[in-house]
């Protein structure tokens, strides 16, 4: 049997027989005094350090590696659907850390590329996947496509944008429209890798089928292990009927798989320290019972809806770095920006949180998610290729320099969150025809890597 | 008097629901007014929670919890009011829910729990809910407001729903309807024909205030509330 089915299914056989547990009680109760106390018990409370928005202390990391085993032991994963917990032993834990990869290879042919374990300040060059599921309108994602996809030295993996309607039909989740468009954004995918040049890529799915019924519509169509199955779960810990669908439906078709789940400040776990600890036992007990291949564990402040201010990005720094130094799993991490294309404070925030992730460990990222995806249609290549030439330039980077230059950037844009700007449209600020940026927007690329590049950062022009 | 509405308060605080329910029977026992009881025990302790919350001292679990215990003493008073007190010492009912096709509930969690801490009533289906459930349970409790949240945009849709069905089923001006969620602009309330958009929890409240102060629905424009600019 597939080793990760043989985890996934005894997984299931425990959301029959495990403690009983509503969801009310594991959110309000179980979550915030088991995370609480395992803080305290480390002595971690108060760890956040503003002026070192990127952690630089191996110990502090390792600490909270000690304290997220322990969380993920004492409380495991809700099953909401049967509401009972999926206690793991460490066994199963250590087996898993022991057997999970440490590199794969996905996509193929030319678009053939390598994920790896990367320690803190690894000089290997790490992954981007791109766009995450912003909506952008049935008549402008193929070319849009065409344009994020070009600049194959940038984004490595395919996964958004996501479409809000089927042959102009409204999307609506859950309903027979969602098992079309599932199967319908791989035919557009193809047309678009196809035009782009890159019709090998890796692809991760599905985009614009959110639950698992646009999964199971569409996603045999990519059967096999150069793409990448995709389960997401709601915070924090749960693993609901839908997450084992989608692993399931992955194993299925011989995929490779991406599981995981959020975290948040000020959320269940409380403090951004709480959200830490909380975020490495989603690396180990979605690996363990969800059989994923890589895990995308992400922290976000809850009072931005983002992960781009200082208390954000430092939590995604240590907590990355906690799973990197003690573990081979490889981990995507998603940032989400609060500002729109053709704004100086997205370029900023991009640089702050992704640099963070790049040095801190991160196999590869998802992004990016421009206006914090709230507008449809607000999405460009730019923004996109800027991301990916931030994450992959500062690999190697020291975490002191990096810390140096976030200090520096970070006051340009963090009194901004309570009005970010909601920037431009895509049509607004991106020629689709000739693939390149508005003057507007390319003056404020420029302008902005101008004064990065000065402040240290190691950025090579992006040229249209 | 005094010490029996400390007990009330500190239990909401504490988000201990057992001792606020039976400080709030101490409370009509020993002969206090009710609306005395909400005022300066119940109300004074959520306040409290509510204040840690916006200076980041206390988290969402804290006010989940206080929410539910100053749901129980009031439940408490409210019966040892006379029926026209009781309908007007709350603000107004509302039924919550994150709309169906969407498992996430922190957003709506987080307007749920203010929404209790400002003294209304609420009723959270919960997550993944679907219009008949909504419906039912805005008809059976006369809810004031229908608050739909959702994170995804394939949910949205579902948000439009509800107001459609209003208005088909001639139902439009027995509810207010409101929506909210990362997806949800400041223009889509608009289009739909909802009342309202709050961008932030704190929006919501004060969207709900202003709704139950607002006659009867529906409003000829939405009110919306997000950041300025």
């Amino acid at each position: 049997m597939d080793r990760r089915l043989e985890k996934v299914l005894s997984a299931f056989d425990r959301a029959y027989t495990g403690p009983i547990c509503t969801a009310h009680d594991w959110d309000a109760r179980v979550i915030p005094q088991k995370t609480r106390a395992i803080v305290q018990k480390y002595g971690l409370e108060k760890t956040y350090n503003p002026d070192h928005p990127i952690n630089t202390d191996d110990n502090l990391a390792d600490t909270f590696f000690r304290a997220g085993m322990e969380l993920a032991l004492e409380v495991g994963v809700l099953c909401p659907d049967t509401e009972r917990v999926i206690k793991v032993e460490e066994k199963e834990i250590a087996r898993t850390l022991q057997e999970s990869p440490r590199e794969m290879v996905v996509g193929s042919g030319f678009d053939a590329v390598v994920m790896k374990h990367r320690l803190p300040e690894d000089p290997y060059v790490p992954l981007v996947g791109a766009p995450l599921c912003l909506v952008v309108s049935e008549e402008l994602w193929v070319p849009l496509v065409v344009g994020l996809v070009q600049k194959r030295d940038l984004v490595d993996i395919f996964f958004g944008p996501s479409l809000p309607t089927v042959y102009g039909r409204k999307v609506r989740s859950g309903t027979p429209l969602e098992t079309l468009v599932g199967r319908y954004e791989i035919e557009l995918r193809r047309e678009a890798l196809y035009r782009a040049g890159r019709p090998d890529m890796a692809q991760i799915g599905s985009a614009s089928g959110v639950t698992e019924y646009g999964q199971l519509g569409g996603w045999a169509a990519l059967a096999g292990p150069t793409h990448i199955a995709n389960s997401l779960s709601p915070a924090e810990l749960k693993a609901p009927f839908a997450s084992f669908h989608k692993v399931i439906q992955g194993i299925n078709f011989g995929n490779r798989l991406r599981v995981g789940s959020n975290s948040y400040i000020g959320g269940y776990a409380g403090t951004s320290e709480g959200a830490v600890v909380l975020n490495i036992a989603v690396d180990l007990l979605y690996s363990t019972i969800l059989g994923a291949d890589y895990v995308t564990s992400n922290i976000y402040d809850a009072r931005q809806f983002g992960n781009c201010g200082r208390e954000g990005v430092w939590a995604n720094s240590v907590a990355t770095q906690a799973v990197s130094r003690n573990t081979h799993l490889m981990r995507t991490k998603i940032i989400n920006q609060t500002a729109g294309p053709c704004t100086e404070m997205l370029l900023y925030e991009t640089a702050v949180a992704y640099m963070a992730v790049s040095v801190s460990g991160a196999s590869k990222i998802c992004g990016p998610r421009s206006a914090g995806g709230k507008y449809p249609d607000h999405l460009t290549p730019l923004e996109t290729w800027f991301m990916a030439e931030v994450f992959k330039s500062c690999a190697g980077m020291t975490r002191t320099r990096a810390n140096e230059i976030a200090n520096r950037i970070l006051p340009k844009y963090e009194t901004q969150f309570g009005n970010p700007p909601k920037g431009k449209s895509l049509t607004e600020c991106w020629d689709l025809q000739h693939q390149q940026p508005s003057p507007e927007w390319a003056e404020i690329y420029q302008r902005v890597h101008r004064e990065l590049v000065d402040l240290g950062m190691p950025l090579r022009e992006i040229s249209w | 008097m005094k010490e029996v509405l400390e007990r009330l308060g500190n239990a909401i605080i504490e988000g201990d629901t057992e001792q606020a329910e039976q400080a709030a029977v101490d409370a009509v026992a020993a002969g206090i007014p009710p609306l005395v009881a909400i005022e300066d025990g119940a109300n004074k302790g959520m306040q409290v929670v509510g204040d840690r919350f916006a200076r980041f001292e206390a988290f969402l679990p804290e006010l989940m919890l206080a929410g539910e215990a100053m749901n129980a003493a009031i439940r408490v008073l409210l019966k040892a009011l006379p029926a026209d007190q009781a309908a007007t010492a709350q603000r107004g009912k509302v039924v919550i829910a994150t709309v169906s096709g969407d498992v996430h509930d922190i957003g709506k969690n987080i307007v749920a729990a203010l929404l209790t801490a400002n003294g209304f009533e609420v009723f959270d289906l919960g997550i993944n809910v679907d219009l008949k459930q909504i419906m039912r349970k805005a008809k059976e409790e006369r809810a004031d407001i229908i608050a739909l949240s959702t994170l995804l945009t394939t949910s949205l849709p579902f948000q439009e729903d509800v107001v459609k069905y209003l208005v088909d089923a001639g139902l439009r001006d027995h509810f207010y309807v409101i929506v909210g969620g990362g997806p949800v602009g400041r223009d889509w309330a608009g289009q739909i024909g909802a009342d309202g958009y709050g961008r932030t929890a704190v929006h919501a409240v004060e969207l709900c205030k202003r709704l139950t102060e607002a006659g009867r629905p529906p409003l000829a424009q939405p009110i919306v509330l997000d950041y300025k600019g």
